[in-house]
């Protein structure tokens, strides 16, 4: 055909046949119009799409689109409206007196009565749109008309969306959500159909769901949940009100999911929350069943749900930190009125136990030792149980939350450092767990109690109290043998030192290095005296540096017997043999002696303390008669030992469980003017004893002063150290400055009072470290 | 596998077989998606509205066969060239010679109608 065309050269177009030259409007309308309402009724399968849409075409085609246009959507209209009439209209709620489960269903059915409008509407509209294509293809653009489709919206929105029609759907809907709410079973599918069509219809942009049903829905959600939270409120306890609200928050979850819609749930919530959340979150956590009795009860699943809640309103968790920071406060007060108030009175009761027992001569000596630790050792073990309980309700219930964390450690630190006794308590903890607990245990299990007693040492914030202490403490152990494992103190060491800096732990393992050379030293000595004429006596000397160590030698040296100065000065001089321009200090009262003692029944290996000797061998050259006793006064001059030291040992020799020497009067304090003589009858059941020194117990008032003005002199020098550090490296600066930077480079060992940094600085000023600037505000450096 | 192979062509609509009459006694047998390349064709075979049309899968084409052919021809040309990868030669300019100027205009009008 192709090749015709152009052998026939220019080819010719030739018009189309005219379509039907028997066009008439009214005729093709009447037929369409006809069709269209059987359309309506659902008989399309009888029609012909091909003819009708040609009537149409034709009628766009022969200009006649206006009245195509009008006319179809009279149709649609009318066929609206009376389906309303028929399927709407009839199932309004009119009974309102009767029973609400017979409205729930009335309501149901109006409600699926809108989307069967609905549904026939569409399925109506989208038949017609492919009828009338060709009007929407070419008519409806520049005629300025609503396409189809959008007609037929506009027409529902106009014929069905109306009052009265819109407000009963409305008010259908409301009563079903309330039904719901109260407990009941609703049909929900029959209210997510009516919903979504309002969902789908939209005037301006708006919805009709976010026009004419959300406003309402929470607004009437708000009055409900308003009388909820004062009814709830008064009847249920904390957690069950907790399970109420979270049960509310979950209902009301579903329902946006099910048949409301998204856009919804943040509004929803809120008012939820607003109503029964952040008004009344303060009462019920302090409600009888609130949250002091779940943290002891241990209830973590009320206590999580109340997290959950919590973090749901703004000042939830404001409100909860608050409420868990007085309740760990108020925990810890307890536990320390009770270490403090008990702390006394064990003291007592322990003191009537001790009298009993040295009268009875029933001696309890190893018993008592772990004893005077107790108060100490239960506070901080007190300590530890609350921390962890609260630990677990933070990670199990609370979600680690940091907030949260925060508050709780600022709860602990607080009511730690109320507790004037910490630093030490937590130094003895420490101390009774490395002389005494850790038999048995895996070293796991020790590592595991150190690192507990570092989250309680973390807390405190005068930390060069705690050194001092454990200086103290650990200066005893590393003396008399009693640390059990060298793993452990080195393992507490590395904790100190990993928490605190090197600087904090330097003194404490220079004590360490201080042993072990001592051992090497000991050996060394041991050499020396196979070479050189042996003293009677062996002797051990643990050589310590005497920074390192919290031990002052006595004022006045005592005096020391021959046989002892024998031995001395043989150590002396290998020690300074081997180093020169070192000073040795004898601190005879941290020593012990083993001695063998003659008495009439028998002979025993004793052991007693340094002191304890020096004052025996005074009784060494007296006989055994009655005259032969020494005064106090007497013991004193002799040994030239202080009066409390010297009390002590009297005591312990003449008073505790082994009496070797006899007091006159008898009794169990050491007076001035007692007398003693030697005990020739003592008796013992074993070969060897010790006598250990009556021990000393937690520090009394007046060493807790003496203590206290150490470490308060400390600190001055601490203070005077860093200003001078600070000014040397700054030359000038103002005064708040300094104070601030001061305190901050110390607040890691103790919280600096600015009063005594000032007090410091004056002092600093007149011995000319610095100076004042004329500025009267700020200092200079003076080299 | 043997299953699938089994089952009848008509099960899927796409591969369905749909006639199409002219005006003038001529039939046409297509695949479904042929005749859906026409906008007309397909809200004609609708099976939700379901009129007449759709319910025995045949259509009229109101016009002289040889419009009609030529209508099913370019039917089946932009069936078989609308998937096709924006690189591939879409030879429209042999489809443009084949229709003969003689009906050029009635064809067009039929196309206007049938919305191609």
């Amino acid at each position: 055909m192709a090749t015709a065309a152009r052998r026939g050269g220019r080819p010719k177009i030739k018009p189309p046949k005219k379509h039907g030259p028997d066009f008439n409007v009214d005729t093709t309308w009447k037929a369409l119009s006809k069709n269209v309402k059987e359309i309506f009724n659902h008989n399309a399968a009888s029609l012909s799409f091909e003819e009708n849409y040609r009537y149409a075409y034709n009628m766009v085609l022969y200009k006649e689109g206006e009245k195509l246009y009008k006319g179809i959507s009279k149709l649609v209209s009318d066929n609206l409206d009376h389906l309303a009439e028929e399927q709407i209209t009839p199932r309004f709620i009119t009974t309102t007196n009767s029973h609400p489960g017979q409205q729930s269903q009335e309501g149901e059915l109006l409600l699926k009565g809108l989307r069967d409008v609905w549904d026939d509407h569409v399925s109506n509209m989208t038949k017609l749109g492919q009828l009338l294509k060709y009007m929407d293809r070419i008519y409806t653009d520049p005629a300025g008309v609503p396409k189809t489709w959008d007609k037929g919206l506009e027409l529902f929105l106009k014929h069905i969306i109306r009052s009265p029609i819109k407000d009963n759907l409305v008010a259908a809907i409301l009563h079903q959500i309330q039904y719901e709410r109260d407990g009941f079973v609703v049909n929900r599918s029959a209210i997510k159909g009516c919903v979504d069509v309002f969902l789908w219809l939209e005037t301006d942009q708006v919805t009709v769901y976010k026009k004419e049903l959300e406003p309402l829905f929470l607004s009437e959600s708000e009055r409900f949940y308003k009388d909820e939270s004062q009814k709830l409120l008064d009847s249920c306890g904390a957690p069950e009100y907790l399970q109420r609200v979270e049960a509310r928050f979950d209902a009301e979850d579903s329902r946006i999911h099910h048949y409301l819609s998204p856009q919804t749930l943040a509004a929803i919530t809120r008012i939820i929350g607003e109503t029964l959340l952040t008004p009344n979150l303060t009462t019920v956590i302090s409600k009888d069943s609130g949250l002091d009795v779940m943290i002891n009860l241990n209830a973590l699943d009320d206590l999580s749900r109340l997290y959950r809640l919590s973090i749901r309103v703004p000042t939830g968790v404001p409100t909860l930190k608050r409420a868990l920071h007085d309740s760990a406060i108020k925990r810890g007060k307890e536990l320390n009125d009770i270490s403090l108030g008990s702390g006394t009175a064990d003291v007592e009761g322990e003191g009537a136990k001790e009298d009993e027992a040295s009268n009875k001569a029933k001696g309890k000596g190893k018993a008592r030792l772990p004893n005077t630790a107790l108060p100490a050792v239960t506070w901080v073990q007190g300590v530890l149980d609350l921390k962890d309980r609260f630990d677990r309700i933070w990670t199990e219930a609370f979600k680690s939350d940091r907030d949260i964390e925060v508050s709780l450690d600022e709860a602990f630190e607080s009511f730690i450092n109320q507790h004037e006794k910490a630093p030490e308590y937590i130094s003895l903890f420490i101390d009774d767990h490395l002389k005494n607990g850790l038999k048995g245990k895996t070293d796991d299990e020790v590592d595991a109690i150190l690192a507990k007693a570092i989250t309680v040492f973390r807390y405190i914030t005068d930390k060069d109290v705690f050194e001092r202490y454990y200086k103290n403490h650990l200066a005893k152990r590393l003396l008399h043998g009693k640390s059990l494992s060298d793993d452990a103190e080195r393992g507490m060491l590395t904790k100190l030192k990993v928490e605190s800096g090197y600087q904090f732990t330097s003194k404490l393992e220079g004590m360490f290095n201080d042993i072990r050379l001592s051992k090497d030293t000991m050996e060394a000595y041991r050499e020396y005296i196979r070479e050189h004429t042996a003293p009677r006596i062996d002797l051990n000397v643990t050589v310590m540096t005497s920074t390192f160590w919290p031990i002052s030698a006595p004022a006045v040296a005592c005096a020391v017997p021959e046989i002892l100065e024998e031995v001395c000065e043989s150590f002396e001089s290998f020690y300074f043999s081997r180093h020169s321009g070192r000073r040795l200090t004898w601190t005879m009262s941290l020593g012990n002696a083993d001695l063998k003692i003659g008495f009439k029944a028998k002979r025993h290996d004793v052991n007693v303390s340094t002191y304890a000797l020096i004052i025996l061998l005074l009784f060494e050259d007296l006989g055994d008669g009655e005259n032969d006793f020494l005064t106090y006064e007497e013991i004193k001059t002799a040994t030239n030992i202080e009066d409390r030291e010297s009390k002590r040992n009297l005591q312990s020799l003449a008073c505790a469980k082994y009496k070797i020497l006899k007091k006159h009067p008898p009794g169990r304090d050491i007076n001035d003017n007692d007398s003693f003589s030697f005990n020739h009858e003592f008796t013992a059941p074993v070969q060897k004893f010790k006598i250990s020194t009556v021990s000393s117990k937690p520090e009394n008032a007046q060493e807790r002063t003496e203590t206290k003005d150490k470490i308060e002199e400390e600190r001055r020098y601490q203070i005077d150290a860093c200003v001078v550090r600070i000014m040397k490296d700054r030359k000038t600066m103002t005064h708040l400055l300094l104070v601030n930077e001061v305190v901050s480079q110390l607040s890691s060992r103790f919280n600096p009072d600015p009063m005594t940094i000032k007090r410091r600085i004056e002092n600093l000023i007149e011995k000319e470290y610095l100076e004042r600037c004329p500025d009267r505000k700020s200092y200079n450096y003076v080299a | 596998m043997s299953d699938i192979e089994m089952q009848p062509e008509s099960e899927n609509p796409a591969n369905e077989w749909v006639r199409i009459d002219s005006n003038d006694g001529f039939s046409y047998l297509v695949k479904r998606n042929v005749a859906e390349t026409s906008g007309t064709m397909r809200n004609m075979l609708d099976p939700n509205s379901g009129y007449a049309e759709a319910q025995t899968r045949t259509c009229l084409i109101d016009e002289r066969g040889i419009v009609t052919e030529k209508l099913i021809e370019y039917m089946c040309f932009k069936a078989h060239y609308q998937t096709v990868g924006p690189k591939e030669d879409i030879p429209s300019q042999e489809m443009q010679e084949r229709i003969p100027p003689e009906i050029v205009l009635e064809v067009l009008l039929a196309a206007d109608y049938q919305e191609m």
